[in-house]
């Protein structure tokens, strides 16, 4: 009988260490799961920002012998980088496969067939532009459809001849060519003669009214300003621009007009060296400029009132130097990126907006050197024929600190900026991802949220700790709390649509009232004083409350309702005209005033529960002590009470700074959200928050901007941790300097 | 004199009284402006009709007045009148502005209807006839209201019994469409066992035909609903036919007495609540939304109870106390100050993209390249929306635990109590309350979130609720509805804004409504606590 009962004790004793030691278990796992999830955030923040700062990864995936002849003229390979299509001078066009070297499809251009080709260019993806030997240009569409099978990917090549010119005499080559793409509009090409002159040819297509055409062929020659020799040249895709490089080192350019071609600028671009290559960038503003010393920069035209062509040519971005000449440059179909290729063999990857040198490749000699069309692969063209497919991983090539940070060169801009525009209408536009306006933005609406919401909430503070009865601040505190809750999305929606209205009808004299009603008070205050002790006595203690807001009310309703009347007196009844000719700038309906005061809902209660904690916890014998000695209750309060709590106040503003720099909702309803960089108080502006929520769900996975929004959010996350820490660290120090006190 | 006013520093003291006042008239002047603008939006205004100098007629319900300068005229102000004259299909704004020196009269028609329509919004005019199949049935404003009443309920009914089969029936049978095509593909996948693969076929084309049948009734019925149409006269003299079955609700507000405006007042304010959104959000009910709202909210308590609460019970009872845990708990605190949008872009990188799109490519591999998992949904938001919160749970709840008196723990320990027994009989129970009030503030919190929402799963419109009748019932994967994102879209996405305010109001009202009551709730809480501490230890 014993024996079970002590078993059964036995049993329960092990039950309940078992219970104890699982729920210790439990608790330690999930609480340090709880911590560990929080830390994960961080980590998993910056591992989503890291890999912009990765640099690019090239890979040589495969080589392939092409033959020597008859010999290549253009080569190219396809989006999955699978196979070198390659023009030889007879004509005849073949498809390789890289990984195998098998020739998968043979074809030729059309109208070759016992002719042989001088050179060959490319104006656009599908479409080649040839010298027959005869003298003819050809334009035609070499088109490869990809097509699926059960039996996996087919190929079906198609060409088509666009239209044939007869410009030379049989025999005569040109010596350098480039072309401008063949569209409905006409084409345009150019060429440089044995006598070191240029030949610019077009043909335009005039339609006229009733619908009948008409073709336009202009012929011209064009000849370099000082009689230097032309080492490179290159056409734009409409075939209206011309760029040349000569043997002295100048960069000229000219421009088709209707009916004759003009100079519009010439600029040294390279120092005792002659300009060797030319390619324009994707976009075709600007222009990569190699030279024989082995520099490389990018140059574009701006406009420029004060030379008479009214453009002028400027080196936009420079490059690490090559070692060696530069002899190719490939440009990216996807974004920025060139490669250039100098008589070493040597390659390096750049990208133009960053001015980085992303690569190195040893890559033996070069020929032809070509990008993938996706940019995601390099195809290589050996001296010696033989082809060498470069895997190309660079995926942030447009993101550095210094694009992020500072001002930057974009084409197609007259300077440096900071510029925040993530998408745009074109297929080539280039996406601007500077973080500065966004930063500016969120500082300054911060800055005017604070600048509201600090004086009212630490007044209120002041008061309520040091002046009102406690029952009063027993009724304040829920107030407050239910202030503080209030959901951000109905402060931005009545500040957007209901106050910017409202504020900018009454503008003059909302901006009358905010300094005119708090001095209403103040004057008020005065009469109190000089009232006799018998009015004083019978004030109920914490009247002033009520008394001080009536005043507020009465002087800010009058000059809400007078707003129009000051208006005519003081701006002849048009203040927005007014301060834009004084200078002001431009008058948004969603400004900076309108967010301050929306803001000030979500800050106020924040500052005010923190300040009214360290002040209302100053010891009493400090307080006592003052006023033992003859001090008032406001000598008490100004020079006892603040300066004891001010590192209470220092963390409450830091902790209301932070979520002023934090708030997204509001901002987001009460601003236009524009990327603007100017203080004033009457424009809006877009903080890093708003512009999170705005373009995050748009933001493709993995992308550049995805993971500049993470940048962004990460410091978002950086800022507010570090002042509310302080805040933190500050607070739990002066509540052991009161202990101690 | 004066260093005696600067020694009281009365003026300085009524100047901090005034920042207080300021901060009051602030909050007041907002709850006044939301309750009055709220409260207004479903009640029966009348209607008047404006006729100008110029001849021209405006039935409407007279808004705002203001007074502008006059163009002409530099140093005078005009005073205008911004009248709703609605009817968005015949005239282009909803809203117009009178000059008040315009106005000839002024009257209230006693016949003028409001006809609140499934489309194009509120018309206002006068009812000239009801029509079936082109014949009159009824003619003239008196006759034509009789028989309108009369019709109203069974039309009704009518669209209840069109809505009921398109939702229902043919919602059904496209959702077990859809869960065929997905098993369909699952075969594919597999590429095995043809001889079910045909079965699925089979039925798929079985269901096709259903979908054909149901649709065809559907159609009939809809035509069925478009024989009958009421005609009614603008002010502008235009005519303008409505089938009946658009017809959402018709009234004449000038002859109503105020009884039947309060009846009409309640029947609106509770299709606010209970109805489905029409006219892209900007009028019918926010039920949706709000169910949106407290399932986001009870999905994301479920989620921060057990690990707010454990976390506390580690921090305070079980970790060894030192600067190790006072700076995890400083980074907690600071935690709750990190801004909201933070947390969604977490949640959209590491929810959605990282973990949904790995659940989604084990186990909704048929339905790839359409994500399940992988794209924003309730869950997903929910989830944030913890990790949002959860820091407000510890906090409180760590203050609970710390509030509990030493003696009674070590009571408990002193009986022989394991510290699980301890905890669980004596500290927990005396810390509920503390935990009920950091759930209650997350909820609060989490309530009135938007931004993190609006990048983790919340739409405008979504087309079916998280909660329905097929398995498993609770579809967390969905897309969902919440009040405070419609506040935002309706307030700011819409083509017209004006027109779209009074629904804003109304659902500020109502999220404004539930946040206060539970901040409220946990104050009360809270307070009851205090007074039982410092009861207790006397």
């Amino acid at each position: 009988m014993t024996e079970f009962r002590v078993a059964i004790g036995k049993r329960r004793a092990f039950r309940r260490r078992l219970a104890d030691a699982l729920a210790h278990g439990v608790a330690t796992a999930g609480g340090l799961a709880t911590v560990l999830g929080i830390g994960t955030m961080l980590l998993f923040l910056t591992a989503e920002v890291a890999p912009l700062w990765q640099g690019a990864r090239v890979q040589l995936e495969g080589r392939v012998p092409l033959g020597e002849q008859p010999s290549l003229l253009w080569v190219s390979t396809d989006e999955y980088r699978e196979l070198v299509q390659a023009i030889r001078a007879d004509g005849s066009i073949e498809w390789r496969r890289v990984a195998d070297g098998r020739v998968v499809h043979n074809s030729r251009l059309p109208g070759t067939e016992g002719l042989g080709v001088e050179a060959v260019q490319s104006p656009r993806s599908g479409q080649v532009v040839y010298w027959r030997s005869d003298g003819v240009l050809v334009a035609a569409n070499v088109v490869t459809h990809t097509e699926y099978t059960a039996a996996g990917r087919a190929l079906r090549p198609e060409t088509a001849e666009l239209g044939r010119w007869n410009l030379l005499p049989p025999g005569q080559t040109p010596r350098l060519f480039s072309t401008g793409a063949y569209t409905d509009k006409g084409i345009s090409a150019a060429w440089l003669r044995a006598d070191g002159a240029v030949e610019w040819w077009s043909v335009r297509e005039q339609r006229s009214l009733l619908g009948g055409g008409r073709q336009v062929e202009m012929r011209e020659v064009i000849r370099t300003a000082d009689g230097a020799r032309v080492q490179s040249m290159v056409l734009n895709h409409a075939g209206n621009q011309l760029l040349m490089g000569t043997d002295e080192g100048t960069l000229e350019v000219w421009q088709r007009g209707p009916s004759a071609s003009q100079l519009i600028d010439r600029r040294r671009a390279a120092d005792r060296a002659s300009i060797s290559v030319l390619a324009f960038l994707l976009g075709e503003r600007a222009v990569a400029v190699g030279d024989s010393a082995g520099g490389v920069s990018v140059w574009q035209l701006i406009r420029d009132p004060q030379t008479t062509t009214g453009h002028r040519l400027v080196r936009i971005h420079s490059f690490r130097p090559h070692q060696a000449p530069v002899v190719q440059i490939a440009r990216s179909e996807r974004d920025r990126s060139f490669v250039s290729a100098d008589s070493t063999g040597t390659l390096l990857l750049r990208h133009s907006t960053s001015e980085q040198t992303l690569a190195e490749i040893p890559a033996g000699s070069v020929r032809f050197l070509v990008f993938a069309p996706k940019g995601d692969g390099l195809l290589q063209i050996t001296l010696g024929s033989e082809a060498r497919a470069w895997r190309l991983e660079n995926p942030h090539p447009e993101v550095t600190l210094k694009t992020l940070f500072g001002k930057v060169w974009y084409e197609g801009y007259d300077e440096p900026a900071y510029v925040w525009q993530s998408t745009g209408g074109t297929d080539d536009f280039e996406p601007k991802l500077s973080l500065v306006p966004l930063v500016f933005g969120t500082v300054k609406g911060t800055l005017y949220a604070l600048l509201f919401s600090v004086p009212i909430s630490l007044l209120a503070a002041l008061y309520v700790s040091q002046f009102s009865p406690p029952r009063l601040r027993s009724a304040i505190k829920p107030v407050v709390e239910i202030m503080a809750a209030l959901p951000s999305v109905v402060l931005g929606f009545v500040a957007g649509l209901v106050l910017a209205p409202a504020v900018e009808k009454h503008i003059v004299g909302v901006l009358m009232a905010l300094p005119l009603a708090p001095l209403s008070v103040f004057l008020a205050g005065l009469l109190w004083h000089a009232c006799p002790a018998v009015v004083r006595a019978r004030m109920p203690h914490g009247g002033e409350v009520v008394v001080a807001s009536v005043f507020l009310a009465i002087t800010g309703y009058f000059f809400w309702v007078t707003s129009a009347y000051w208006e005519q007196l003081l701006f002849a009844g048009d203040f927005r005209h007014w301060i834009s000719e004084v200078g002001l700038g431009r008058f948004d309906q969603r400004n900076c005033l309108v967010v301050g005061l929306a803001m000030g809902f979500a800050v106020i209660p924040i500052i005010f529960t923190i300040a009214e904690d360290a002040l209302a916890n100053v010891p009493q014998r400090l307080v006592s002590a003052s006023l033992a000695l003859g001090a008032t209750r406001w000598q008490t309060a100004v020079r006892v009470v603040l300066p004891a709590a001010s590192p209470g106040i220092f963390s409450a503003i830091m902790i209301g700074f932070g979520r002023a720099v934090g708030e997204t909702m509001i901002v987001l309803m009460a601003t236009g959200n524009t990327p603007v960089l100017d203080w004033s108080v009457f424009t809006g502006m877009r903080t890093l928050s708003a512009n999170v929520a705005v373009e995050i769900p748009e933001a493709p996975f993995g992308g550049t901007l995805y993971r500049v929004l993470f940048l962004a959010a990460l410091m978002l996350f950086v800022i507010t941790f570090i002042a509310n820490t302080l805040a933190e660290v500050v607070r739990q120090r002066l509540r052991e300097r009161y202990q101690r006190l | 004199m004066q260093s005696r006013v600067w020694k009281s520093g009365d003026p300085f003291i009524w100047l901090a009284a005034g920042a207080l006042g300021t901060a009051l008239l602030m909050i007041g002047g907002l709850f006044w402006l939301i309750i009055t603008r709220a409260l207004g939006v479903f009640w029966p205004a009348e209607l008047v009709l404006l006729e100008l100098r110029t001849g021209e007629r405006f039935l409407g319900h007279i808004g705002a007045v203001e007074a502008s300068p006059d163009p002409e005229n530099s140093k005078t102000l005009v005073r205008r009148i911004q009248v709703q004259v609605a009817n968005r299909d015949l005239s282009s704004a909803d809203f117009v502005w009178i000059d008040e020196d315009q106005i000839a009269s002024r009257t209230r028609p006693t016949d003028a209807i409001v006809v609140e329509r499934q489309e194009w919004g509120n018309l206002f005019g006068w009812l000239v006839a009801v029509t079936e199949d082109g014949e009159p049935i009824a003619q003239g404003s008196e006759q034509s209201w009789q028989v309108l009443q009369q019709m109203l309920p069974q039309v009704a009914a009518q669209r209840g019994r069109i809505r009921r089969l398109e939702q229902r029936q043919l919602g059904d049978i496209n959702y077990r469409m859809e869960q065929t095509r997905l098993e369909m593909k699952r075969y594919e996948l597999r590429g095995d066992d043809a001889g079910a693969l045909q079965g699925v076929r089979e039925r798929l084309t079985r269901l096709q035909a259903e979908y054909e049948q149901v649709y065809a009734r559907l159609e009939a019925m809809k035509r069925e609903a478009q024989r009958t149409v009421a005609v009614f006269q603008t002010a502008s003299g235009q005519e303008k036919s409505v089938p009946l079955v658009q017809v959402v609700r018709a009234y004449w507000p000038n002859q109503m007495s105020t009884w039947q405006k309060v009846r009409l007042y309640c029947a609106k304010f509770w299709e606010f609540v209970s109805g489905e959104p029409r006219e892209s959000n900007t009028e019918g009910g926010v039920f949706p939304a709000i169910f949106g709202t407290v399932l986001m909210v009870l999905i994301m308590s479920c989620a921060v109870v057990p690990f707010g609460v454990l976390a506390a019970l580690y921090l305070r009872e079980y970790a060894r106390q030192g600067p190790a845990v006072r700076l995890v708990r400083i980074a907690v605190n600071n935690l709750a100050g990190v801004p909201s949008i933070v947390f969604g872009v977490f949640g959209l990188g590491f929810f959605i993209y990282s973990v949904g799109g790995s659940i989604d490519s084990w186990l909704f591999a048929e339905r790839l390249p359409t994500p399940t998992f992988g794209t924003g949904g309730i869950l997903w938001a929910s989830l944030t929306l913890a990790l949002l919160t959860v820091p407000v749970v510890i906090v409180a709840t760590e203050e609970a635990l710390a509030a509990v008196p030493r003696e009674h723990r070590e009571g408990s320990l002193a009986l022989g109590a394991t510290k699980y027994e301890t905890i669980r009989n004596v500290v927990l129970p005396s810390a509920l309350p503390g935990v009920f009030t950091g759930l209650i503030l997350a909820m609060a919190r989490g309530a009135g979130e938007v931004a993190p929402l609006m990048i983790t799963g919340v739409v405008k419109l979504a087309p079916s609720l998280p909660l329905d009748h097929h398995w498993p019932y609770l579809h967390l994967d969905r897309k969902f509805m919440h009040l405070g994102f419609h506040i935002y879209d309706v307030g700011f996405q819409s083509p017209n804004v004006e027109a779209a305010k009074p629904m804003v109001y109304a659902t500020t009202l109502l999220l404004v409504s539930i946040v206060v009551f539970l901040n409220l709730t946990a104050i009360f809480l809270r307070a009851r606590i205090r007074k039982r501490l410092h009861a207790g230890a006397f």
